[in-house]
């Protein structure tokens, strides 16, 4: 029975890209092909062990109902009183996450393929070890654990992005991993400051982050000035580390320069898992254990995700290179999530967590696509290119549909995820604030609604420039370097080091259109895309239970704070699902 | 008819498309020839189940003295996403009508419900036929047209999905599914208008299009948001929930039937102006018109389908489907018909210049729109009904006069500057006839279909100015059948007591429950509605001279053709493939005249007038059948008074506070006389003009001295919308792109330089930078760790 219980699947999917990392490392001397063959395998396999697990996961009532799955729990570091355990498990809050780790890692793989020529046993062995710790992020149960994974995933990626990125890679990869470091060092003392509060009230050292939040429920940090305003200094310092890696305007400056130089595969893991993070640790620490602190940031949070959608869209508007368009678009679309998350009303909430998700398809699948571009014309220079579509019908296909679902186009993932969150935005704006903050509210509600038209603009106007009109230069085959050379001079100083040469132009020329590991690599994003626009229902249920809970203590705070205490916690009501129509 | 077919074929209706749709996708280029034949077959069937919902959508309405019930089926396709308990309704709030919805057994929350629902009734049988119809008749034209096009696979796929995406639009029963589906349409539009997106100005257009529409979007976006908190559903239907309880949809009969069930006042006017900014955006209503004239890039064929007949009609039917909503707001109707006139106007000034046929017709488009617009501004059921009366006498005159257009394109060579071709009657007779028709039903002249549409049009705005003369509402004196008493008494108000604008029209409210009074409602007065009525008889005047002008330069006066003439198979685009179909091409190759230039005239004309020659049957026979249409459509809707009566019995026309405006359906033979003769001066001065005439001859243009500057910049909209709302959003950006790099980039930079600087200090020579920092950092957090350790322990 023990055999092959959730639990162990859960273990099996973690250390299966640790495995994979060694194998692809023991390929070295067999040439790239082995390299990138065996990482592939193991791709597909932890994808396939990742997939199967969220399906157990899906059908057991605990998960859907709000609790943990494949929970298990070893001791590691124990020591007297002190007792770190290896404590694994899932919920709704880190579900959809925990696959969308795995399926964006095939996705680095497949776009990897032609892309990497250099060191690829190193290359694949990062980013199966990359994979390991986004899974181990969101499957920890015990701070200490979650913090190892979360700061280990800098690890990785520091290391790709400064060895396989473009000409200013390590200038972006000191930054990345400096600035998200300092951030995440500061939330690493508001949680050790959790579990100390916790363990000097009630006695036991514990790391668990569900006893944890037990125990700050029952004894809240004080949140007055005889407490020494201690909640909200451990809110503020986990807002260090989490708005950095969201990052939430004015943090965000690392991550266009991050993107920018990253590899390709990079680029899809960055955007899709790891600015979600932030995120996810607003929903597993921030607003679970420090709910009041939570209700007074909300405010000022909502604004900066409003300020932060505007403001990203702005400056994308005027961006000439692809990839740092997309970047900014990035920081305009987490705006949303982190605006819907502070609205504090379930509709947006849950459509915060869906959205999660979405970006990290339509964003992956985007940073993919420039990637492809790259490979191709290398330039990612808006002014040189134009006219692809005339060359590359299908690429242009898929790059318009992911246009559609960054845009929020309905039918696709993008529209569920911002639908739900302007809804609940409003529902707060009209209904959940004081009179003096409404006006507030509303306005930064309908500037959100604002991003929707600015969103299109950008991206619409890269699509006309780079898909539509006429060829604007010959294609690139065999030897790119003349254009090479040329981009390169115009964004920055060439560097003259061994390992310094774009990665993209010593691979084999890629063919005009999509090839079939870039089919592979984007197929199942658009699939999930169309899926989620479909049928969000489907994807939101499972969460809704757990984003609920996380957020509902905070909620009831934001309330309590904003008018006198009237409305009685809710019950439940009818079910409509089943309702039937005259 | 069982009772399950209904249902069935309202599904149908959208499905049949879509799988034409995917399977063009699919299959695509494997279809060879026979690629149209998905589109085809798939939007035909459609048709045909959308002549049979007609009939299952009449219900009981049907007499015209009778009052309607109102007829509706839903059906319930899938659960889209549901938020359980996501609003806490305020007590006596329309969201929580009290004893309706909220049970007993909660405490008032309410489910976020978000469901896909198909529903019918007349109005969507109505708006299914056109669309499905027009839609086949355009797939068939297309054809011919898009013969030679290598791209013909995509271009069918788009057309199905755009008919698949505007059947549910009409169809929806839920505001979230409305907004789904308007940019889902909005999407199919912009492909089709980039679908030669080789030229720069294509692209540009589509671009242009999506992003205009988008800020009605905007609009529609808020509405549905301030709806859902106002209403707490966003369904058009009552939903019954499992325990029993009825949930009323925001225009379900339960609210219908509710006096009071409708916010007015300041909430109300927001969202009907909402829902009006998103109507102008797809209408292309003044001031976010700018798109539709650029939108002529597209293939005719799509430009007739959407850009003419269907999609741009999705802003009247909004408004019409939300008439409950708008007839509360007195001050947002009032808003909405001076936006038509205006826009009416408007464009008909600028169309009066246009050198381009397409555009002309495209500003005739808008300015047919505005017409629709100001007839739903009246917010009498007359108003409701002509808008839509005129909605479908205009798609088939208009989806004619494109196609006519197309036709004469397809023979130029894709030249379609009226000056540089002319006498075409000549060499296209079945063009010109049918275009004649076409043209005459569009400047409203007996008895063609425009004429009896906006005869009604006119009659709706008249009746608001001079409520007096047409007796006000007390003709209405049958209460409607199984309505609640409440209602009755909301629709006996006598009209003895509103001599100029009769309460009914002030508000829906009984006097018992008086509404809020909204912001703008000081507008809505029987003044505003006289000076709307003469904008729009000058307009019908326009109207006619706009479009004899362009019959007059492109079919009479003296042969010419360009010289693209003489290739002229489908290449409309620089980069189209010239064709390999028949139809003499290789008599055209041998005249060898490609560079003459146009100044050539007769001379080139005369050996052009031997290889041009009329399109091919597949493209006349459409254009036959809508001459067909457009010739007797108006008058048998009209003499029958069928789709009044109809519609009537759509349930947001059986609104309590639109029944009270039920006037028996008259003939205005004084509006008739005044609006016949308003075509008549109008075509006299085309004909004075322009009839016989070398069509690049000058003409009266040159009598408008600086007015024609103004009209032919398109009364600098396009320059001042630039001005005002692009460049300083540009500028923005720039700005915003600088404080990025230089203020908050540099602050970051500076931040990070003082651990580097303490570091020197400390530990000078130590190298790897990386080591440096990450020391420092350690050391400091375990400092700040100890430091709170040590306090909180103690």
């Amino acid at each position: 029975m023990n055999g092959f219980s959730p639990a162990t699947h859960l273990i099996l999917a973690i250390l299966g890209p640790l495995v994979g990392a060694a194998v692809a490392w023991g390929m070295a001397p067999r040439g790239i092909h082995a390299v990138r063959q065996s990482a592939l395998v193991t791709a597909l396999v932890t994808l396939g062990i990742v997939g199967l697990l969220v399906l157990r996961g899906l059908a057991d009532p605990v998960l859907t109902g709000g609790g943990a799955f494949a929970v298990s729990s070893v001791p590691w570091l124990t020591d007297g009183p002190f007792a770190v355990r290896l404590s694994l498990g899932l919920d709704g809050l880190s579900l959809w996450m925990f696959g969308l780790s795995a399926l964006l890692t095939l996705t680095a793989v497949l776009v990897s393929w032609k892309a990497i020529q250099d060191k690829p046993a190193a290359f694949y062995m990062l980013l199966l070890v990359l994979e390991a710790a986004m899974l181990g992020v969101f499957a920890a149960r015990d701070v200490i654990l979650f913090y190892v994974c979360f700061e280990f995933t800098l690890v990785p990626l520091f290391f790709l992005i400064g060895i396989w990125g473009h000409d200013d890679r390590r200038r972006a990869a000191v930054k990345f991993f400096l600035y998200t470091l300092a951030g995440s060092v500061l939330s690493f003392v508001g949680l050790v400051t959790i579990v100390i509060w916790n363990a000097s009230h009630s006695g036991v050292l514990t790391f668990d982050i569900a006893e944890l939040t037990a125990g700050v429920r029952a004894h809240p940090l004080p949140m007055d000035a005889a407490g020494g305003w201690l909640q909200w200094l451990v809110f503020l310092a986990l807002l260090a580390g989490f708005a950095v890696k969201v990052p939430i305007v004015p943090f965000h400056t690392w991550l266009p320069l991050a993107h920018v130089e990253a590899p390709t595969g990079g680029s899809v893991d960055l955007a899709g898992v790891l600015l979600k993070l932030g995120i996810y640790g607003f929903l597993r620490f921030s607003l679970p254990m420090l709910p009041e602190a939570s209700a007074v940031a909300a405010p000022w949070l909502f604004a900066l995700g409003a300020v932060g959608i505007v403001y990203g869209a702005l400056v994308a508007l005027v961006q000439t290179d692809l990839k740092r368009l997309v970047a900014y678009s990035s920081v305009s679309h987490m705006g949303y999530i982190v605006m819907g998350l502070f609205a504090l009303e379930p509709a947006a909430v849950e459509g915060a967590s869906l959205q999660l998700v979405n970006h990290g398809l339509s964003a992956a699948g985007l940073f993919a696509l420039v990637g492809m571009l790259y490979e191709r014309f290398h330039t990612r220079s808006i002014a040189s290119l134009g006219g692809v579509a005339a060359r590359a019908p299908w690429l242009t296909v898929m790059f318009v549909l992911f246009t559609f679902s960054s845009i929020g186009l309905p039918g696709l993932n993008g529209f569920t995820g911002e639908f739900l969150i302007l809804c609940g935005a409003f529902q707060r704006a009209w209904t959940g604030v004081s009179p003096a903050w409404q006006a507030t509210y509303l306005t930064l509600a309908a500037a959100a609604v604002g991003g929707l038209v600015l969103g299109a603009w950008y991206m619409l106007w890269a699509v006309e420039r780079v898909f539509f009109g006429a060829p604007r230069r010959p294609p690139q085959d065999g030897d790119g370097h003349p254009a090479e050379h040329a981009v390169a001079v115009a964004a920055g100083p060439h560097h003259h080091d061994p390992v310094a040469h774009g990665p993209a132009h010593h691979g084999p020329a890629p063919a005009a259109d999509l090839e079939w590991h870039e089919w592979a690599a984007l197929a199942p994003l658009a699939l999930f895309a169309l899926w989620i626009g479909l049928q969000p229902g489907a994807f939101l249920g499972p969460s809704a239970a757990a984003v609920r809970g996380a957020t509902a203590q905070a909620a009831a705070a934001f309330t309590a704070g904003m008018q006198p205490p009237t409305t009685a916690p809710h019950t439940v009501t009818a079910n409509l699902t089943g309702g039937r129509q005259r | 008819m069982p009772p399950n077919l209904p249902a069935t074929l309202l599904v149908l209706v959208p499905l049949l498309p879509l799988l034409a749709g995917l399977v063009t996708i699919v299959f695509g280029r494997r279809l060879g020839p026979r690629v149209h034949m998905p589109a085809v077959i798939g939007i035909g069937a459609a048709t045909g189940a959308a002549l049979l919902l007609l009939v299952a959508a009449g219900g009981t309405g049907g007499g015209t003295h009778e009052a309607p019930r109102p007829a509706e089926t839903t059906v319930t396709l899938w659960q889209w996403a549901t938020i359980d308990r996501a609003i806490d309704p305020q007590p006596g709030s329309p969201a929580a009508l009290p004893g309706i919805a909220v049970g007993s057994t909660d405490s008032g929350t309410r489910p976020l419900s978000l469901a896909v629902t198909l529903r019918l009734d007349p109005l969507t049988a109505t708006m299914l036929l056109v669309i499905t119809s027009i839609g086949l008749l355009v797939a068939i034209y297309s054809i011919g047209y898009m013969h030679d096009d290598p791209d013909q696979p995509r271009f069918f796929a788009l057309v199905s999905m755009f008919v698949f995406s505007m059947a549910m639009l009409v169809a929806s029963s839920s505001f979230l599914l409305v907004y789904v589906f308007w940019e889902a349409v909005g999407a199919c539009s912009y492909l089709l208008i980039g679908f030669w997106f080789r030229r720069p100005e294509a692209a540009r257009a589509a671009k242009k299009a999506f992003l205009v529409n988008r800020v009605g979007d905007f609009g529609l976006a808020i509405a549905v948001f301030l709806l859902w908190l106002t209403y707490g559903t966003l369904d058009f239907h009552d939903v019954r929930a499992t325990d029993g309880t009825i949930l009323p949809g925001i225009l379900g009969q339960t609210r219908l039937a509710d006096a009071g069930g409708f916010v007015g006042g300041t909430v109300g006017t927001l969202i009907c102006l909402c829902l009006l900014l998103a109507a102008s955006g797809k209408s292309a209503q003044v001031p976010l018109h700018v798109w539709l004239p650029d939108a002529m890039e597209g293939p005719t064929p799509a430009s007739a389908l959407i850009h003419a007949a269907t999609m741009v009609t999705a802003g009247v039917y909004l408004v019409a489907r939300c008439a409950p909503l708008f007839v509360v707001s007195p001050g947002a109707l009032a808003v909405v018909s001076l936006v038509g006139a205006t826009t009416a106007l408007v464009a008909a000034l600028i169309g009066t210049v246009q050198t381009d046929l397409k555009r002309v017709l495209a500003y005739s488009t808008i300015s047919q729109l505005g017409y629709m617009f100001a007839s739903l501004g009246t917010g009498t059921l007359a108003g409701f009904t002509a808008a839509i009366f005129h909605l479908v006498t205009h798609a088939c005159f208009k989806a004619l006069l494109f196609l006519g257009a197309g036709s004469v394109m397809h023979a130029m060579g894709g030249v379609i500057d009226m000056r540089r071709f002319g006498g075409l009657r000549a060499v296209m007779p079945i063009t010109a006839a049918t275009f004649f028709v076409g043209s005459l039903a569009l400047a409203g002249v007996p008895p063609f279909a425009g004429f009896f549409s906006k005869d009604e049009i006119l009659a709706a705005l008249h009746a608001r100015g001079w409520p007096d003369a047409h007796g006000g509402v007390h003709h209405d004196h049958e209460p409607a059948a199984g309505a609640p008493a409440a209602v009755r008494t909301a629709r006996l108000v006598p009209s003895t007591a509103a001599p100029v604008v009769p309460a009914a029209w002030r508000s829906t409210a009984p006097a018992a429950t008086p509404q809020a009074v909204g912001p703008l409602d000081w507008l809505a007065g029987a003044g505003l509605y006289r000076g709307l009525f003469w904008m729009s008889l000058i307009t019908a005047g326009l109207t006619a001279f706009y479009t004899f002008r362009a019959v007059f330069m492109t079919f009479t006066g003296p042969l010419r053709l360009p010289p693209e003439a003489a290739h002229a198979h489908g290449g409309h685009g620089p980069d189209d493939a010239h064709g390999t179909h028949g139809h003499g091409q290789r008599g055209h190759e041998s005249h060898g005249h490609a560079s003459a230039p146009n100044a050539h005239g007769h001379t080139a004309a005369a050996v052009d007038a031997a290889a041009s020659h009329e399109s091919p049957p597949v493209m006349t026979r459409p254009l036959v059948i809508l001459a067909g249409a457009s010739l007797v459509i108006g008058w048998l809707l009209f003499a029958t008074h069928g789709l009044g009566g109809f519609l009537a019995a759509t349930p947001s026309l059986t609104a309590p506070a639109v029944v009270a405006t039920r006037v028996p359906p008259a003939f205005h033979l004084d509006l008739a006389i005044q609006g016949t003769l308003a075509a008549a001066i109008g075509i006299a001065l085309a004909a004075i003009g322009h009839l016989g005439r070398r069509s690049d001859a000058p003409s009266l243009e040159r009598f408008l001295g600086p007015l024609q500057t103004l009209f032919a910049r398109r009364f600098f909209f396009d320059e001042i919308e630039h001005a005002v709302v692009v460049r300083p959003l540009e500028s923005l950006a720039w700005f915003a792109a600088l404080v990025d790099r230089v203020v908050i980039d540099g602050l970051v930079d500076a931040v990070a330089r003082v651990p580097a600087a303490l570091g020197d200090i400390v530990r000078r020579g130590q190298a790897g930078v990386l080591q440096r920092y990450s020391l420092a950092g350690v050391a400091g957090v375990l400092a700040v760790l100890l430091a709170l350790a040590w306090q909180l322990w103690q």
